[in-house]
């Protein structure tokens, strides 16, 4: 494993991308910092800014006017190698959104996924079993 | 001015444009208009009641296009609705942006997304639809149809 995947599976940061959410799952990977749950144990740690980020954490069903930026900000500003996690119905199939006239595409359909995370919202413990797995999932790939 | 009064004062200031008027309940009327009268009658609520204008509501029935304008009075815990009903041929009614500022961007709104025409509202752009939507397809018609054909309407299990 080179030096830079280790530090990067050290010490994931996260970017929390909400993509036209109902803030729903967005409470919920926020719960996740808090001190109950705590993804610092980790090393998770959710960074200020997408150009620092490791994983993405999206959350929503993405429309016509966020798609456009969800992918130029995937090609063009996240550092690679870059993870993206799904969170929640919305992100993964758009759940109740799936014949809005303003939801054209699902999110993997935009951007290559990793890992999903169903529930609307997913509890804080399953997005943690996610990323943990993805973690796993990742050095077992190297 | 108690409740009775300021609704009897409408329906004799007001009577020839009123087409029904639906005394829901205590706190709630609808008063429905010909579209000619709606600002005339607005102006009446908000300049000279001090009526409160909340928002304007678009809707496709299946035989008009209606807007709702909801104000409230608050000195008599009372809603207000105006309800216009529109050709659907020719949805056009006048414009409230001159009479009441805050009416111009849910107009605007209403414009994109049902088709609306607001005669004198100067600032129709478009206001949440994405730039590639086509012009001329309104999304909350009844009659809208998926016109993109690369949209993915199925969850792919």
């Amino acid at each position: 494993m080179s030096v830079t995947m280790r530090a990067l599976l050290k010490s994931p940061w996260v970017f929390h991308l909400s993509t036209g959410s109902c803030n729903n799952c967005d409470i919920e990977v926020l719960d996740c910092l808090t001190p109950r749950y705590d993804i610092e144990r980790f090393g998770m740690r959710l960074a200020a800014s997408i150009r620092h980020a490791d994983v993405l954490l999206v959350t929503g069903s993405c429309n016509r006017k966020s798609m456009i930026r969800v992918k130029r900000i995937y090609e063009e500003q996240v550092p690679k190698p870059c993870v993206v996690v799904a969170i929640g119905e919305c992100a993964m199939s758009r759940g109740m959104f799936i014949h809005s006239y303003n939801c054209p595409q699902p999110l993997d359909r935009i951007i290559p996924v990793n890992v999903y995370i169903p529930g609307c919202p997913p509890k804080p413990e399953a997005i943690i079993a996610g990323v943990v797995k993805l973690i796993n999932k990742v050095k077992a790939s190297l | 001015m108690t409740r009775e009064e300021v609704l009897s004062e409408i329906q004799s200031r007001f009577g020839d444009v009123i087409l029904d008027f639906f005394d829901k309940s205590a706190k709630r009327v609808y008063i429905e208009l010909q579209p000619r009268a709606l600002v005339p009658v607005a102006r009446h609520l908000f300049a000279e009641l001090g009526a409160r204008f909340h928002i304007a509501s678009g809707m496709d029935s299946r035989t008009h296009l209606e807007v709702l304008y909801h104000f409230s009075v608050e000195a008599l815990n009372l809603l207000v609705s105006l309800r216009v009903k529109l050709d659907k041929n020719d949805p056009r009614v006048d414009s409230l942006a001159s009479t009441i500022k805050a009416a111009a961007w849910i107009e605007r709104e209403m414009h994109e997304l049902l088709g609306i025409q607001f005669s004198g509202n100067q600032d129709l752009r478009r206001l949440l639809l994405s730039e590639e939507w086509p012009a001329g397809v309104y999304p909350l018609r009844r009659d809208y149809r998926e016109w993109d054909p690369g949209a993915v309407r199925d969850r792919g299990v």
